[in-house]
């Protein structure tokens, strides 16, 4: 429902492992084959000293140090704040619009999502049937798309309460004289198995 | 079977909709794994700033916090003089972490959910609520108390565990049938088979 890039999720996840599954075997090639060992302590020292030589060609005005030092420090700042982005940016796509008609000659309407919000939340806030009821707005690609999330006492039929929620969508659908795409979740949880079950039928 | 696509959102028209309504349905029954990558990201920008800082420490000239970049480096190049024991072991670790996270980055992330059939939304229910409601109607079939009824629901197969009441035997039959018929009547995606099984020694007073 929401905008989490999903398959940033599994790139930062695939890199993390593969970070570690190169540095592990590393290690473990080093501790267990003699070639490797030495070949990692004959190219080591060529490779720091090829390091040291870049550090020296790049000095930083007087003072002694390589600006290498201020790059270094620059990345791993923006590699942070990337970071940092990438996880502000999880579970976002609320829209407060529900629908909007193109403008016409008079002026334009908006409905915003709080109008179906409160109709749904106040249908379903009656039913014994349902511990508790969440009704949210996401942008998917442009469409608002309603989630009714309803939770179910125990034993209730799932197929019972989607129908409930379906004819409560269709009521809102002939109120507001368009359809908006919706989406409807039905769970269990804590409070559902604290909660006693009602009499059903 | 897909009805779920069949009626048209008024914003988008028809194929449109049947394709929104197919990745709503995929993302919320699969596992988005932000816990998962946050947690690394969050690792990452601890050592991020952590470099960072010791650069512009050795920059200033100052002391470093923990250690200076050339002695980290020093530490890399000393490995092989690391006990190997300890190298292959730390490295086994690490590998292992690192395969784990490499599948989890091309696993499918499924949730313990199902969709189910509707004309006007795309609905998805969570497999706690089915079981919830099998075993309802199969404790009532087996004139049994509901929390003697243990259901357990996975992606393809419902199990019911039946403890009887002393003195009052099941109707294995029945159990079966009633659970069955609720199950096609839920008429979940993907289909879900049943396995009753009833206990042998029944439960005094249940």
């Amino acid at each position: 429902m929401n905008s989490t890039n999903r398959g940033a999720n599994r790139a930062v996840i695939l890199i993390a492992g593969l970070v570690l599954l190169v540095a592990g075997a590393a290690a473990v090639a080093v501790g267990a084959v003699p070639q490797f060992r030495d070949g990692w302590q004959q190219r080591a020292p060529e490779v720091q000293k090829t390091v040291t030589g870049w550090l020296y060609q790049t000095p930083l005005g007087d003072s002694g140090h390589s600006w290498l030092w201020i790059v270094a420090a620059a990345v791993a700042l923006v590699v942070s704040v990337l970071l940092l982005v990438f996880i502000l940016r999880q579970g976002r796509g609320h829209t407060r619009a529900l629908l909007s008609d193109a403008p016409t000659d008079d002026g334009r309407t908006i409905v915003e999502a709080s109008v179906a919000e409160q109709l749904l939340a106040d249908g379903l806030s009656g039913r014994p049937e349902l511990v508790s009821s969440h009704v949210s707005t996401y942008s998917v690609r442009g469409t608002s798309v309603l989630k009714v999330s309803v939770s179910c006492r125990r034993g209730v039929s799932p197929r019972e309460a989607g129908r409930m929620v379906e004819q409560l969508l269709l009521a809102l659908d002939a109120l507001l004289g368009s359809e908006v795409p919706a989406v409807v979740q039905i769970s269990g949880g804590f409070r559902v198995r604290t909660a006693g079950s009602t009499r059903l039928q | 079977m897909s009805d779920t696509v069949m009626k048209p959102a008024a914003a988008g028209g028809s194929a449109g909709s049947g394709r929104l309504y197919r990745r709503l349905l995929r993302r919320e029954t699969h596992s988005p794994k932000s816990g998962l990558a946050i947690v690394l990201a969050v690792i990452a920008i601890l050592m991020l700033v952590y470099v960072g800082t010791e650069c512009v420490l050795r920059l200033l000239g100052q002391p470093a916090l923990l250690v200076a970049p050339a002695r980290l480096a020093q530490a890399v190049i000393d490995a092989p003089t690391y006990p190997a024991g300890a190298l292959i072991a730390g490295g086994i670790v690490a590998a292992v972490i690192g395969v784990a996270l490499v599948i989890g980055a091309f696993g499918g992330g499924r949730r313990a959910r199902h969709t189910l059939p509707g004309s006007r939304a795309a609905t998805v229910v969570d497999n706690e609520v089915i079981a919830s409601a099998l075993a309802r109607h199969a404790a009532k079939a087996a004139h049994a108390s509901a929390d003697n009824t243990m259901v357990s629901v996975s992606h393809r197969t419902a199990v019911v565990r039946l403890t009887p009441t002393s003195g009052r035997p099941v109707d294995r039959d029945a159990v079966v049938r009633a659970v069955d018929e609720q199950l096609a009547s839920y008429e979940v995606k993907p289909g879900i088979r049943s396995r009753v099984i009833i206990r042998e020694h029944g439960k005094v007073g249940a």
